[in-house]
């Protein structure tokens, strides 16, 4: 088909693309009075952050801000292709688990100098949990130099469905003195039956999933997913055995939840808000929609504490960063303080319902004001600053080895295998991928060591 | 391609030199309208693929530098559990293929015939052809949805309790099968239609003359009529389902129950965008590459062997 001449050609010019390919990575804007900024969110939270990215032009006059915005799903391909291409936008979200990766390949920029004693910057104010997410000394992540500042802080706490308990004439569940395991099944069971007498089951306790609820069960319950070196997979401890077998009996043994046939989160989700659920987990980016859609009132409280007598959560986060190649760090800087510590910036994206305030003073009056639902708001600061925690994945340079336990689970949850054998095959099998995300990271470290 | 080669196997060196202006113009012109394709292929097929195949030898993170390290790659994705599981998940899949074909070839048959409403049942079949897939996607997680699902609904109107399809081992290939097969049986019917149309009526009537069965004018006449559209729909299913993709992670984010729906090409995505291991996600797109050529390789080899003309 090509004689020799013609796959010279062919080599020539593709070694001649792939120079100017390789010359034309673009670095985020190169205009001074302009800045790109790449963000995610659902439906809610991207209609407040262009609200705020328009406010920030008006405040600041003669800046420009390009908004690249997409959904959570495909955010961190997008961002991923963006650093590949070599085009990273000067500001953009990240997640904190890739914190450690991305400053060891130098694609975040060191924003100490820009945020540390500036006078427009009250960080004393912020949630310490929330900003020392983002610190990086080179080996540990909560101390060291900033790479950014947390978009906001996510804690998830319980909330019950305050209509159906006054129906059943129960007490109401006690903000400030979390359920025991047992009486949480009590009251559950109390609480799933068949409303309509068609002998079918058709008000449930709960609908909890695994994925972003087995960890309040385990961490209460004195376990949890890694040691405290972070290298070591720890999920063979009998209380987190303890722990997985309370959860799994909640569906299969107690059956307080829909069955398994009916059971996933998106129908849980559905049930939650069609209050046939008696609790379902609230988060703070749920605020705006339940406000809209449920016709019952609820309020939150914090999970069901296990032997350790506490309760406990996770906190999550995602962080704005600025590209370590920007022309215009400053202004860049400027942007994500913007964001993420400024009164005005912060008021407007509270009062859009997406996200508990990261100003302390703001976050108490956000707390004590009672006219937006739930009553207990207080309960999420409570999550941010006493017990809450990161996801067990956001430590290690790779979330592999965490991702692949909720991968695997479904058969225990389905009750087809015992909880103790999962678990201690389990072991194994996550060990191994969290021995090599430790590797990469040494790898990473060295390489960036050696420049 | 041919016809170009063809005129300059027609020229010796000593007839070039004679060649007129409008020749060579010609030629040039003819290379202008073939350039932008030809730039579209070198930009945006060889070059990542070339790349892809030198990141395979390299410890890529997709973030920062790459450093060469071998075939060390290559060594641990054939001990690598979770290759060989999307492998497998991805054969299986393509069950689908053969019963799409058939169904499809079927529903030809049947809407070739004059028989009232023909144009409406060709528009239904072909809608979800042209429906985006991200779409289809999202509409059938929920028809299979275990509570509310459109499937469970139906089944339990005959007093079948459906299971939760999307979240069962058991049921999550079948599920995926099925929907894939309903979305492409439009565009190989299409064909297979097209194909039935371009087959000479005379066959059949000296067939018939000779006192031919349906069965057997089906056998000898239109089944040989229409392989070469069997044949192109083969090759490009298999193509076509080795990448297999939007549909998974859509349906089944991460990756189905016990990875039971991951394919290559979700395995290949999910390390090289979400667990930093780019160089090693090129590594088993290169074989997988090498897989599809392979394939197809032995396909138009067979197709080769027993082709025949009919003159």
């Amino acid at each position: 088909m090509f004689g020799k001449k013609s796959w010279l050609i062919v080599l020539a010019s593709v070694m001649m693309l792939s120079l100017v390919l390789a010359g034309c990575g673009g670095k985020g804007s190169s205009d001074p009075n302009q800045l790109t900024f790449m963000f995610r969110g659902g439906p809610d939270e991207l209609k407040a952050y262009t609200a705020v990215v328009k406010q920030f032009e008006q405040d600041n006059p003669g800046i420009k801000v390009k908004a690249i915005q997409t959904n959570p799903d495909q955010y961190a391909a997008k961002l991923q292709a963006a650093i590949t291409g070599n085009s990273v936008p000067d500001v953009f979200f990240y997640n904190p688990a890739d914190l450690k990766a991305y400053t060891n390949n130098n694609i975040l920029l060191d924003i100490t100098k820009y945020i540390e004693n500036k006078p427009d910057v009250d960080l004393k104010n912020m949630w310490p949990q929330g900003v020392d997410m983002y610190r990086y000394d080179g080996t540990e992540v909560g101390k060291g130099a900033l790479y950014g500042l947390p978009k906001d802080l996510g804690p998830f706490a319980l909330g019950y469905n305050k209509t159906m308990f006054e129906k059943a004439g129960i007490p109401l569940p006690d903000k400030d003195k979390p359920y025991t395991w047992d009486e949480f099944i009590k009251v559950n069971q109390q609480l799933t039956k068949d409303t309509d007498g068609d002998g079918k089951l058709d008000q449930f306790g709960t609908g909890l999933n695994a994925e972003w609820t087995l960890q309040p069960f385990v961490w209460s319950n004195g376990a949890d997913w890694l040691d405290k070196t972070h290298t070591k997979v720890t999920i063979d401890d009998p209380k987190f055995i303890e722990a997985l077998q309370f959860f799994v009996d909640m569906q299969n043994k107690y059956k307080i939840t829909p069955a398994i046939e009916q059971a996933q989160t998106l129908d849980t989700y559905q049930r939650w808000m069609r209050g046939e659920l008696a609790f379902f987990p609230v988060a703070p980016w749920d605020l705006s929609t339940f406000k809209r859609e449920l016709k019952f009132d609820y309020d939150v409280i914090p999970f069901p504490a296990g032997s350790t007598g506490k309760p406990s959560s996770w906190v999550g986060s995602l962080g704005i960063g600025v590209s370590n190649k920007t022309a215009n760090p400053e202004l860049a800087a400027k942007l994500v303080t913007y964001l993420s510590a400024s009164p005005s910036g912060q008021k407007s994206l509270v009062e859009a319902g997406v996200q508990i305030p990261n100003l302390q003073d703001m976050a108490k009056k956000w707390a004590a004001d009672s006219s937006n639902p739930p009553a207990n708001k207080e309960e999420y600061l409570q999550i941010v600053n006493d017990y809450g925690r990161p996801l067990p994945g956001q430590y290690t340079y790779n979330a592999e080895w965490y991702a692949l336990f909720f991968t695997d689970l479904q058969p225990v949850l389905d009750g087809k295998i015992a909880v103790a054998d999962f678990l201690k095959q389990e072991q194994p099998k996550m060990q191994a991928m969290l021995d090599q995300a430790v590797a990469a990271e040494n790898k990473a470290k060295e390489s960036k060591k050696s420049k | 391609m041919k016809a170009t080669s063809d005129i300059y196997q027609e020229g010796n060196a000593s007839m070039v030199k004679k060649r007129s202006n409008l020749y060579r113009k010609e030629k040039i012109y003819g290379f202008l309208f073939i350039l932008p394709p030809v730039i579209g292929f070198l930009l945006f097929t060889l070059y990542p693929a070339l790349y892809s195949v030198y990141g395979s030898f390299t410890d890529w993170n997709g973030l920062g530098q790459m450093n060469f390290i071998g075939l060390d790659n290559y060594k641990t994705l054939f001990t690598d559990n979770f290759f060989y599981t999307s492998m497998y998940n991805t054969f299986f899949l393509m069950i689908g293929i053969p019963i799409g074909l058939l169904l499809s070839l079927l529903l030809a048959l049947g809407l070739n015939r004059k028989i009232p409403g023909t144009t409406a049942f060709r528009v239904i079949y072909y809608v979800p052809v042209i429906s985006s897939l991200a779409a289809i996607s999202i509409l059938w997680q929920w028809a299979y949805n275990g509570d509310y699902g459109l499937v469970n609904q139906f089944l339990g109107l005959f007093g079948i309790k459906g299971p939760n399809w999307l979240a069962n081992t058991a049921t999550v290939k079948p599920a995926i099968i099925l929907m894939t097969i309903w979305k492409g049986l439009g565009f190989s019917m299409l064909l297979y239609l097209a194909a039935l149309q371009s087959v000479s009526r005379t066959y059949y009537e000296a067939a018939e003359l000779d006192g031919a069965s349906g069965f057997s004018m089906f056998r000898h006449i239109t089944w040989p009529m229409v392989k070469p559209v069997t044949f192109f729909l083969v090759v490009t299913n298999i193509i076509g389902g080795s990448q297999i993709f939007t549909e998974i992670n859509i349906m089944t984010p991460t990756g189905g129950p016990e990875y039971s729906s991951a394919t290559v090409v979700f395995y290949i995505w999910q390390k090289a965008f979400e667990n930093l291991q780019m160089g090693y996600a090129s590594a088993m797109a290169v074989i997988l590459g090498l897989f599809i050529f392979i394939v197809t390789l032995i396909q138009f080899k067979m197709n080769e062997r027993s082709s025949f003309d009919m003159d």
